[in-house]
């Protein structure tokens, strides 16, 4: 295994070079940096132009200069990578990453995250009740967001999502009749996924109808969009539901042990309410919201360990997700509080379409901070996950429907074993594996691949940056955020087949 | 189905050709027909449309199409000052009174062209590539892997800067030419994962006792077995290649004016979405059009192809037929 490794490490970097080399002289090929200079009417155009060409060196055959290039960014080795000054800024590229690096992974993390998340569990759902309606509605809205252009939806999102929410906040009420459009294609979806029965379908479409609806009106009525909070009963009633939601999720609800256990959490998370409220009106930082998390998780943790003597899996995962979860909406509703002053600072219009961040917000609270982070990730966050999580759902549905046909799981079921651990246990278990795969060549991609993306909404990232360096025909910039992308795209090939050979036994590695 | 249980038992038994079999359920497979018929009825449609140009500027071969208007002429604003859709011009104006329609036709054109070409020269390569290191595996097989890594690499926006630069405005074909050579990498994997399984099969080993060479088990025995993994996968690169170059061109990488290209249209009219909100509509819904007539053809060919896929359907036949009977009887 390791000889297997340190060989592929060795290939990989041989890739590395190759890769490097290529791009370096099709990118050298592509333009004249100095065009623009050469059309310019500067008298002095012919100095600048000759400083221009032995500063970066353009009078060395692109081929040669690349490994005068490869030279400086070995720095790396010893600790010092020099990837050279941008022609058209003069700044140095490392300079530039390091401002684009971080805006990017802020953009694509969440996304891929909730794309995974969301993309998985509905590839699930669908397996699970292959060839229902609500499969055939995941298939077809699988392969509806599967033909959308990212271009195409983040025009739609500015246009409806931020322009038409904000214009909505001047005069927050929801007329009737939309109210009841509305709650009725929301309960609709919900009772899609209750499924059963036509009956019982008719039955929890009308009871979702009913809970939208008050909501919406009750929403409407106190002007809950201009001033949210869901208050200490807000958080305790959600976080109950979402236990109650989870215990029947992974444990079942006659598993009265999990039930209590994710109960007990979410009642602590209540408790907490104060005190986090408390701290976080004071001197509110990452480190307080990460420690808040982490006490916790362990918290949960303990309590799912003293509620059980034997099985204690599924109920420390629902004590967990419970604790996940509450402490999720106490967050939220904190955000929340602050929402109406970060409305009145924006003037009204909360929702950002463009950049990464508002340079001109003039704000040393701490929630107020991220809530501008947060208002400007919502809709590149949602147009990157509505594009990708069409994938995860069509390959963990397939992959689930596959296993789920091995014999293994007839064995288990046989066993007598109940339907939900048979799920759990045996098939996603195994149905995870080839995604593991997929999964990792996406995280590679991403940090390159938000090309259109970071373009259309305006943020200083990876993508826009390697797109600009190639406009402007800027050598060093582009090798700067090629360089790191196809070492992400080696490096996760390489894990790709690791974790492949790690998950799945079966799989031997040759030589 | 209205035919008689005997009758039905009947076509049931009835040795039927692999291929009919796979006919026969792709045809069953309503969204892909569906899919089919758009594609073929709109090909025909754009092509026709705005006619067919081909060649250089010194030599160009035109056939005039159908619609009066092509898309480099500058016409008067029509009855809507602000180019709004009118009868003479269906899918209205842009600011210098050029017909909407007429561009649309010929980017739909345009980007048609260049999905077939990275869809074919994709498919090819990567059928070759992923046959060759699936069938004779060791160093061989680690190489042309290695190799497809290092493609992986190559973004496909640096190529399109590369043949805009050096070819300018008339490189429609040699970007699109260029992109399929390094479309490939997904396409070669599969291959060789089908390749890889196959090689080990019997019918293999029967072949070659039969001393049956290499060429002759590769193109006889184990291709047409893996016929369903191309032909799918090819689909699927069809209808990524058609987003590839949208973002390209819209990006400003791809088709670059005074050609169109679907995706071109949109980055050129996004701005004025708000008072002219039709130039962005059509070319997008034409553009989605697209890409989800050929995934469903895709998901069509790949139940068709499946052979597991028919116990299925014929299990929830049969739960319903059982459904019914139930239901009769407690009538």
């Amino acid at each position: 295994m390791l000889s297997y490794v340190g060989r592929r490490i060795g290939i990989a970097l041989l890739i590395l070079f190759g890769s490097t080399f290529l791009s370096y002289n099709l990118a050298a090929y592509s333009g004249d940096p100095l065009a623009a200079i050469r059309e310019s009417t500067d008298p002095k155009k012919e100095t600048i132009i000759a400083e221009l060409t032995k500063a970066y060196q353009l009078d060395v055959p692109p081929p040669a200069r690349y490994f005068l290039w490869l030279q400086k960014v070995l720095g790396v080795l010893i600790g010092k990578p020099d990837f050279g000054i941008a022609v058209s800024t003069r700044i140095p590229v490392i300079d530039s990453l390091a401002l684009a690096i971080p805006n990017t992974v802020r953009l694509v993390t969440l996304a891929t995250i909730l794309a995974i998340v969301i993309g998985i569990t509905f590839g699930i759902i669908s397996a699970i009740r292959q060839y229902s309606r609500l499969d055939y509605s995941l298939t077809f809205l699988a392969f509806v967001l599967f033909s959308l252009p990212i271009f195409w939806v983040a025009v739609l999102l500015k246009e409806y999502m931020a322009i038409g929410f904000n214009d909505f906040l001047a005069k927050p009420q929801i007329e009737l009749q939309w109210n009841l459009i509305a709650s009725l294609i929301l309960g609709l979806i919900v009772a899609g996924f209750v499924g059963g029965t036509r009956k019982r379908f008719l039955i929890s479409w009308g009871v979702a109808f009913a809970i939208f609806f008050a909501l919406f009106f009750f929403a409407s009525a106190t002007n809950w969009f201009l001033n949210p909070s869901l208050g200490i009963i807000g958080v305790a009633v959600l976080g109950g539901l979402t236990s109650v939601g989870l215990c029947h999720v992974f444990a079942g609800l006659q598993n009265k042990k999990a039930f209590y256990a994710g109960l007990t959490s979410a009642g602590i998370g209540v408790a907490m309410y104060y005190p986090f409220n408390l701290l976080a009106n004071g001197s509110a930082n990452y480190q307080m919201i990460i420690g808040f998390a982490l006490l916790m998780l362990v918290v949960s943790y303990f309590v799912g360990y003293l509620f059980t003597k034997v099985d204690k899996g599924p109920v420390i995962t629902v004590s967990m997700l419970s604790a996940v979860f509450i402490s999720l909406y106490t967050v939220l509703d904190r955000f929340m509080q602050s929402w109406q002053q970060y409305f009145v600072e924006t003037d009204g219009r909360p929702i950002q379409t463009m950049s990464a961040y508002n340079i001109t917000l003039d704000s040393n609270d701490f929630w107020i901070i991220n809530l501008d982070i947060i208002t400007h990730l919502i809709l590149p966050t949602t147009a990157l996950t509505l594009i990708s999580f069409a994938g995860y759902l069509r390959y963990s549905r397939a992959s689930v429907l596959e296993v789920l046909s091995m014999d293994y799981v007839r064995t288990a079921r046989a066993k007598g074993i109940p339907e939900r651990e048979v799920i759990l246990r045996h098939a996603l278990r195994n149905a995870m594996i080839p995604l593991t795969t997929l999964i990792a060549f996406d995280i590679a991609g991403l940090l390159g691949g938000a090309i259109i993306t970071e373009n259309v909404f305006g943020w200083r990232g990876m993508g826009s940056l390697a797109a600009e360096a190639i406009g402007a025909q800027d050598l060093n910039l582009l090798m700067g955020t090629f360089s790191i992308t196809a070492f992400l795209a080696v490096m996760a090939t390489l894990a790709a087949d690791v974790i492949y050979t790690v998950l799945d036994p079966r799989i031997r590695i040759r030589g | 189905m209205s035919d008689s249980p005997v009758k039905a038992r009947e076509i049931e038994t009835e040795g039927l050709s692999q291929g009919k079999i796979i006919l026969k359920k792709f045809l069953q497979h309503k969204p892909a027909i569906a899919g089919l018929i758009f594609m073929i009825l709109f090909t025909i449609f754009v092509y026709s449309a705005s006619g067919i140009h081909l060649g250089s500027d010194q030599a160009r071969i035109t056939i005039q199409g159908w619609w009066k208007y092509s898309h480099e002429d500058l016409l008067p604003m029509g009855v809507c000052a602000s180019g709004c859709p009118s009868a003479d011009h269906p899918f209205g104006q842009i600011s210098n009174g050029r017909d909407y329609f007429a561009l649309v036709m010929r980017g739909s054109e345009i980007s048609l062209m260049v999905m077939v070409i990275i869809g074919s020269l994709g498919a090819f390569i990567g059928t070759v590539i992923g046959a060759v290191s699936g069938f004779f595996g060791g160093i061989i097989d680690a190489v042309m892997m290695r190799f497809t890594d290092f493609i992986i690499t190559v973004p496909s926006i640096l190529i399109g800067a590369v043949i805009g630069h050096n070819f300018g405005p008339q490189g429609v074909v040699v970007l699109a030419v260029f992109l399929g050579i390094f479309a490939w990498t997904g396409l070669a994997r599969l291959v060789r994962g089908e390749f890889l399984t196959l090689r080990e099969r019997e019918f293999v080993d029967a072949a070659r006792v039969a001393g049956a060479s290499n060429t002759r088990i590769i193109f006889k025995h184990i291709l047409p077995n893996s016929v369903g993994v191309i032909i799918v996968s090819t689909t699927l690169l069809l209808s990524s290649s058609i987003l590839i170059e949208t973002g390209l061109s819209f990006l400003g990488f791809g088709v670059k004016a005074p050609d169109v290209s679907l995706g071109l249209l949109i980055n050129e009219y996004q701005s004025q979405f708000t008072f002219a909100p039709w130039l962005f509509w059509w070319p997008g819904l034409i553009l989605i059009l697209i890409a989800l007539s050929i995934n469903f053809i895709g998901d069509g060919l790949r139940d068709a192809f499946d052979p597991r896929q028919r116990r299925d359907v014929k299990r929830r036949a049969m739960a319903k037929k059982a459904a019914q009977q139930t239901a009769t009887a407690n009538q």
